[in-house]
């Protein structure tokens, strides 16, 4: 794998600043320290690449602050996968060194993780589920040529155009316009009412589904925003229920859905929901209610543990592995972790760049669909509609 | 119209829970001069011991609440024992111990209950009340209730009990109070505990409302602190006006500026509290340099 | 002082070479430090050496790091002119959300900042300008001539430097005029309002230097990261950020530093275990606020005084003094004194003072004139110390009118009066008790006002200048005063009597028109209460009225050329001495409460503990200069 350099400059930084006496007497016997200094700091280049030995691959995640479930979830997702391949002997004879790195949901720890990664010469990386900490690593990983898979599904991702960066899923643009689709052209709906929160998620959800709507010709009743913290939505609300909305579309994340979805039905609201993945979550259904949620439409590329003979048989290691049921996420990072693994093994064990194009032409047939990475690096463009029915997500018929 | 009020009852509901944590603010602070921030974060540790006795050892929903406010009360006096060097000192120092502490507990929350959190399901499955089309959750009636009573207990201990008494008196004057034979540390202890238990009982009623997590007390303890300083720090009704006060105001903030509504409650609170630093039932005192 | 060149030059070299043994990952983490060492460098000089709690430090942070990204992203500037106008706009935050300081403080002050931040937070969140929560990535790199700053190793020198000038400012600041004033504040703000200090100006001061550190710093980070999201500013942030200046010492700029990078370092090298780290920095903060207040960085003094105590033990302590005691007062040079009838200096016109219907002073009418000094008596609650307060500015007058050398300053503010020439001494001292003995008398010399701290900014030779000046004449104040071997203790470590005179000489340092002394020979020894008598005639002499409220009849009746006396709250007589003794008003007010002689008054505690509120003070109106026991008996009549 190649490492990021550091250019050499051909002059040593001058101090111009005025500075007070003491300053200058410091600053000029640091200046002359560093001019008997040969050259500016900088690691030394060595292309050496790790050819033998195991293969290091990082999963960052939130560990702890207010994303840790999602962080745990997907955390044992790739490891299900990492450890399957493990067991058949690894890639090429290698075994694969799996390491969590805690981001606490924080960009600026995201940057000190992806210079650790640099340094500690990473293949490969996987995570994070917020979009934000995955952005501000991005360009540190792209420029020493780490490919990153990452489960956000923020539109953001796609445009920081980076050739190293891959979503393990589909974007909110994919959700959402699946969503509209089923609810204005198949149900027939034309009074859609929107709450969204105004987090990175969000945001998304409600840009995506808004712009998917119009293009079908339907406005929706009223948009209100909420704050991620928020507790009571009482006036949210009672503005939708006075909109007599057919269906209401939620772009929030698990528990605060939960929480809306329940004072909504308190409020006499009795329209279905609609929403993303974090609707088809136990959470979710837990947090609201089982009678609360039902008929909740849900559009994810992986509805149930039922839906195929491959998801019933990680279903099945989930649960063996960590004595939990597997939900969404853990099979986003599954898959993320299986294509990138399938990736190294038909690359011989490469890194960087020769890695990145190996996993754009790799064919994966997963449990959320079929993956062909275009250039953006996204690999599934494809959502079913499920319906929660006695607390659990099934199927649309 | 109908928007206004149940904009207005979905306020007063929270509004009542912030108010039983101001509750427990003020009365720490009034008997022992202890500005505790760990507050909220005491009733987050009272709301997970509740959903836990509630959920996992399926005791009856109050039975539930009774054990989790002995608990951690209990814990309450650990947490002013270790406290104890800085009541009555530095108001500054103070504040920043107790951060600290809080901190500390959400990290053994973590430690001990994980990270996700845990939904907790309503004792009073009910369906709620309409009056004129404004509904009205059966809960939140029994959570404003039991802030009343509580309110009402409060009251009643601090005027009509010896031990109450006590504790206005060492209020007052810490160092007459133990000349006249109270033993002050005991007094405080037991104010501190009261506090605690205050915590926990807003902390489990929450539980069913919203959702335990550690990062509950951040939600709860800002907003019942500034309810605190509107209604005056150290007042008991004030600590209820200001509770209602900050969940009216946020609830319409909400309605009215979407996803800016934090900035705008903020901005209010600020205004209001810069027009009467002392609050609505503060007093300003005649002398105490 | 060659030690600590060397030592200097020392760690400037090893920060230069720092580099060349660290990796890359190291190098960024390092550079993080930085970024929370200047950070931390502005909490400490609005918490800690200002005594503003500011809980809103991470939002100017993000406010110079967003400024930064939106003018860098969206308006096409260059990255240095937008770091100017970031780091202006960030001051002018910092001067916003500074302007609750002057209605409350202390934990209110805490509450109301960190509601700010939130909402500076949610603001991000939302508005399109700032990219809601997505942030604002692309921001450009910064650029120096033949300097390749995408270099993480040459940002670090680009980090270094600033850090470097942004302590030697700050400890320019602390150790000067400026920062002796903020410390005096910090101490005790009425005492510091007392001696000319403008206690408004100065706690916006606090924060416009917060902010100045914030919005550096929130430039470097928004040049380092290159991306700027809300989570960046959170809340958690801010606590950490107040860990590192609690463990590091809030009141020494160089322990703020330590502890950012010490935190920083720790927190990474813990990074896998985030939430036994979390455990541990919250548990290190409670022992800290609990068993070293003052951080690491006071745990040198602690572990010195800890070994002397040890060394000398208790018994030896008076050997030390004997080395160091006070000496003798050198008398001012006389002046001619005024014609007795020119008009008054001091005229007070049918004042009252209302307490929440208590009446402190009833209808008070009194005059002073020039070269007097007038004994104020009567007994305990009888409104003296209400008088001077309403004379000094501390309590505006329910009705009535003061005027002060032909003015009127009814209305005026403690600090005005004081430069106008009235100073005061308190009843229960209010030295600067974390300032030393010429500290103390430096604040009170130093007459140049608030507005001046421009120099600090453009003309820094005129500060040193101005300074040795002053440290000339508190070198003369402190040897006219005998103190002269007491100049570098802490005023709280002397004996009572020296802490008196101390508070003499810091209200003679203004070199005061009128001069009201508060019961200065409370806990006098009588050869310490001859003393007082010749300092007070030598004070009169050079040309200072005097008023002194005493207990102690006979140095009143030796000193005083008029007395007024007090009683519930009225004047009841005025007159010589003699005259006054005589009235037989005066005789009844006395009966009962002890007779015309000495009374033998309780050694006062020299700083009593803030008492616990039951209701509590005015957050942002200044609690009235009193001890507790006396005022509140004052009050209660």
């Amino acid at each position: 794998m190649t490492r990021s350099s550091t250019p050499r400059p051909r002059t040593v930084p001058r101090a111009t600043a005025r500075v007070t006496t003491r300053a200058a007497v410091c600053t000029a016997a640091a200046l002359a320290a560093a001019l008997t200094a040969c050259s500016a700091p900088g690691e030394s280049d060595d292309d050496t690449k790790a050819s033998s030995g195991p293969i290091k691959v990082a999963v960052v995640n939130a560990q702890s602050g207010q994303l840790s479930s999602l962080g745990d979830w997907e955390y044992k997702g790739a490891k299900l996968a990492v450890d399957e391949w493990n067991e058949k002997g690894g890639v090429d004879g290698r075994k694969i060194q799996l390491k969590l790195f805690d981001d606490q949901g924080d960009p600026t720890t995201g940057t000190n993780i992806a210079r650790r990664l640099v340094s500690d010469k990473y293949v490969a990386m996987i995570g994070t589920a917020e979009s934000a900490v995955t952005i501000a690593m991005g360009p540190v990983l792209q420029q020493a040529k780490i490919p990153n898979i990452t489960s956000g599904q923020s539109d953001g991702l796609v445009a920081l155009k980076s050739p190293y960066l891959f979503l393990n899923g589909p974007t909110s643009t994919t959700y959402d316009s699946t969503l509209a689709q089923y609810l204005v052209k198949d149900k027939g709906h034309k009074k859609i009412a929107m709450i969204t929160n105004n987090g990175s998620f969000g945001k998304g959800e409600h840009d995506a589904f808004l712009k998917a709507v119009k293009d079908l010709g339907v406005t929706p009743t009223t948009d209100q925003v909420v704050t991620t913290d928020q507790k009571e939505f009482s006036a949210a609300l009672t503005k939708i229920r006075s909109t007599k909305p057919e269906v209401i579309f939620i772009g929030s994340e698990e528990v605060e859905a939960g929480l809306i979805v329940k004072q909504a039905r308190d409020l006499g609201i009795t329209a279905p929901f609609a929403g993303a993945a974090p609707q088809g979550t136990p959470v979710f259904i837990d947090t609201a209610g089982k009678a609360a949620v039902e008929g909740t439409i849900v559009s994810s590329p992986y509805l149930s543990n039922d839906v195929s003979a491959a998801s019933k048989k990680f279903a099945a290691a989930y649960q063996d592995a960590y004595g939990k049921e597997a939900e969404l996420h853990g099979a986003k990072a599954y898959d993320g972790a299986n294509i990138l693994l399938t990736a190294l093994k038909t690359s011989n064990g490469a890194s960087g760049e020769e890695l990145a194009d190996a996993i754009r032409d790799t064919r994966y047939k997963g449990l959320l669909g079929d993956f062909r990475y275009d250039e953006s690096g996204v690999g599934i463009t494809k959502t079913t509609i499920g319906v929660i029915r006695d607390g659990e997500l099934v199927p649309q018929q | 119209m109908q928007e206004t009020l149940q904009t207005l009852v979905g306020g007063l509901s929270l509004g009542a829970v912030y108010a039983l944590v101001a509750m427990g603010f003020s009365l720490v602070y009034r008997t022992m001069g202890l500005v505790n921030f760990a507050h909220a974060d005491i009733a987050m540790i009272g709301a997970y011991a509740a959903s836990t006795f509630y959920l996992t050892h399926r005791l009856p929903f109050a039975v539930a609440m009774v054990v989790a406010i002995a608990v951690t009360a209990a814990i309450g006096l650990v947490i002013e024992r270790v406290l104890r060097p800085l009541e009555n000192k530095d108001f500054d120092l103070m504040l920043i111990g107790t951060i600290g502490f809080g901190i500390v507990l959400q990290a053994v929350a973590i430690l001990i209950w994980g990270t996700t959190g845990r939904a907790v399901r309503s004792p009073l499955p009910a369906a709620p009340l309409d009056l004129f089309g404004v509904r009205v959750r059966t809960y939140d009636l029994l959570v404003m209730a039991v802030a009343a009573l509580a309110v009402l207990g409060l009251a009643w201990f601090l005027a009509r009990t010896k031990r109450g008494a006590a504790m206005q008196a060492v209020a007052m004057d810490h160092e007459a109070a133990t000349a006249v034979g109270i033993d002050v540390g005991r007094s405080n202890a037991l104010a501190f505990s009261i506090g605690a238990g205050l915590a926990a009982l807003a902390g489990g009623l929450v539980g069913p409302m919203l959702y335990v997590d550690a990062s509950l007390g951040g939600a709860l303890g800002i907003k019942g602190f500034a309810a605190a300083m509107l209604g005056g720090f150290g007042s008991i009704p004030g600590a209820v006006v200001g509770g209602l006060a900050i969940g009216v105001l946020d609830s319409y903030a909400a309605g009215h500026f979407q996803g800016y509504s934090v900035l705008v409650t903020f901005l209010v609170f600020t205004a209001a509290i810069m027009i009467r630093p002392m609050g609505v039932f503060g007093e300003r005192t005649v002398s105490r340099a | 002082m060659k030690f600590r060149a060397a030592t200097l030059g020392a760690l400037a070299v090893a920060a230069w070479l720092l580099p060349y043994g660290l990796g890359s990952y190291s190098i960024h983490v390092v550079n993080i430090a930085l970024i929370y060492a200047l950070l931390a460098i502005g909490m400490g000089l609005a918490m800690g050496v200002s005594g503003q709690i500011n809980l809103a430090q991470v939002a100017f942070f993000g406010v110079g790091a967003y400024t930064l990204a939106i003018l860098t992203t969206d308006r096409g500037y260059g990255f240095w002119a937008a770091a100017v106008v970031a780091v202006l706009a960030t001051v002018a935050t910092g001067l916003f959300v500074g302007v609750p300081a002057l209605r409350m403080q202390s934990h209110y002050l805490g509450i109301v900042t960190l509601g700010l931040a939130l909402g500076f937070i949610n603001w991000i969140t939302n508005a399109s300008v700032t990219g809601g929560a997505d942030g604002i990535s692309g921001i450009p790199l910064p650029t120096l001539p033949g300097i390749d700053l995408s270099s993480e190793y040459l940002y670090y020198y680009l980090e270094l430097v600033v850090c470097a000038l942004g302590l030697g400012f700050g400890l320019f600041v602390v150790r000067t005029s400026l920062g002796r004033r903020l410390r005096a504040m910090r101490d005790d703000s009425l005492a510091a309002g007392a001696m000319g200090a403008e206690i408004p100006l100065l706690r916006m001061t606090a924060f416009l230097l917060a902010s100045l550190y914030g919005g550096l710093a929130g430039v470097l980070y928004a040049g380092l990261i290159r991306y700027v999201a809300p989570e960046t500013f959170s809340i958690g942030n801010m606590f950490i950020l107040l860990a590192m200046v609690i463990i590091g010492g809030r009141r020494s700029l160089v322990g703020c530093v330590v502890g950012a990078i010490g935190l920083t370092l720790v927190r990474e090298w813990l990074s896998d275990f985030s939430t036994y780290a979390q455990l541990g920095y919250g548990v290190v903060v409670v022992l800290m606020v609990v068993f070293a207040p003052t951080g690491l960085a006071g745990i040198p003094s602690r572990a010195k005084e800890f070994v002397n105590r040890r060394r000398h033990g208790h018994g030896r302590r008076a050997e030390a003094d004997d080395r160091a005691r006070l000496r003798p007062f050198q008398p001012y040079e006389a002046v001619e004194r005024p014609s007795s009838t020119a008009e008054p200096l001091l005229d007070i016109r049918s004042v009252t003072k209302d307490f929440r219907g208590l009446r402190a002073l009833d209808d008070v009418s009194l005059t002073v004139a020039p070269g007097e000094i007038r004994g104020i008596v009567g007994p305990n609650g009888s409104g003296k110390t209400t008088l001077f307060n309403v004379i000094s500015g501390f309590y505006r007058a329910t009705s009535g009118q003061v005027r002060f050398a032909g003015r009127t300053t009814t209305t005026a503010r403690p600090y005005t009066l004081s430069l106008l020439g009235v100073a005061r001494t308190f009843q229960n001292l209010r030295l600067f008790g974390q300032l030393t003995v010429r500290e103390n008398i430096l604040v009170a010399l130093d007459r140049t006002r608030t507005h001046t701290i421009w120099q600090y900014a453009l003309w820094q030779p005129g500060v040193v200048r101005r300074e040795r000046r002053l440290r000339r004449r508190a070198q003369e104040l402190l040897e006219r005063f005998g103190l002269a071997d007491f100049a570098e203790s802490a005023p709280g470590s002397l004996p009572y009597g020296i802490q008196r005179r101390i508070e003499i000489a810091r209200a003679m340092a203004a070199r005061p028109r009128l001069l009201l002394l508060d019961e200065p020979a409370a806990g006098l020894n009588g050869e310490e209460v001859g003393q007082l008598a010749g300092i007070v005639r030598s004070i009169r002499d050079s040309g200072t009225t005097v008023v002194l409220i005493e207990h102690n009849m006979g140095l009143v009746m030796s000193l005083c050329e008029r007395v007024t006396v007090l009683s519930g709250g009225g004047v009841i007589a005025e007159g010589t001495p003699a005259e006054v003794v005589a009235a037989p008003e005066v005789i009844e007010a006395y009966l009962g409460d002890s007779a015309l002689a000495d009374v033998p008054r309780p050694q006062p505690v020299p700083a009593p503990a803030p008492a616990p509120a039951p209701a509590p003070e005015p957050p942002g109106g200044s609690p009235p200069p009193a001890s507790p026991p006396s005022a509140s008996k004052e009050a209660s009549r």
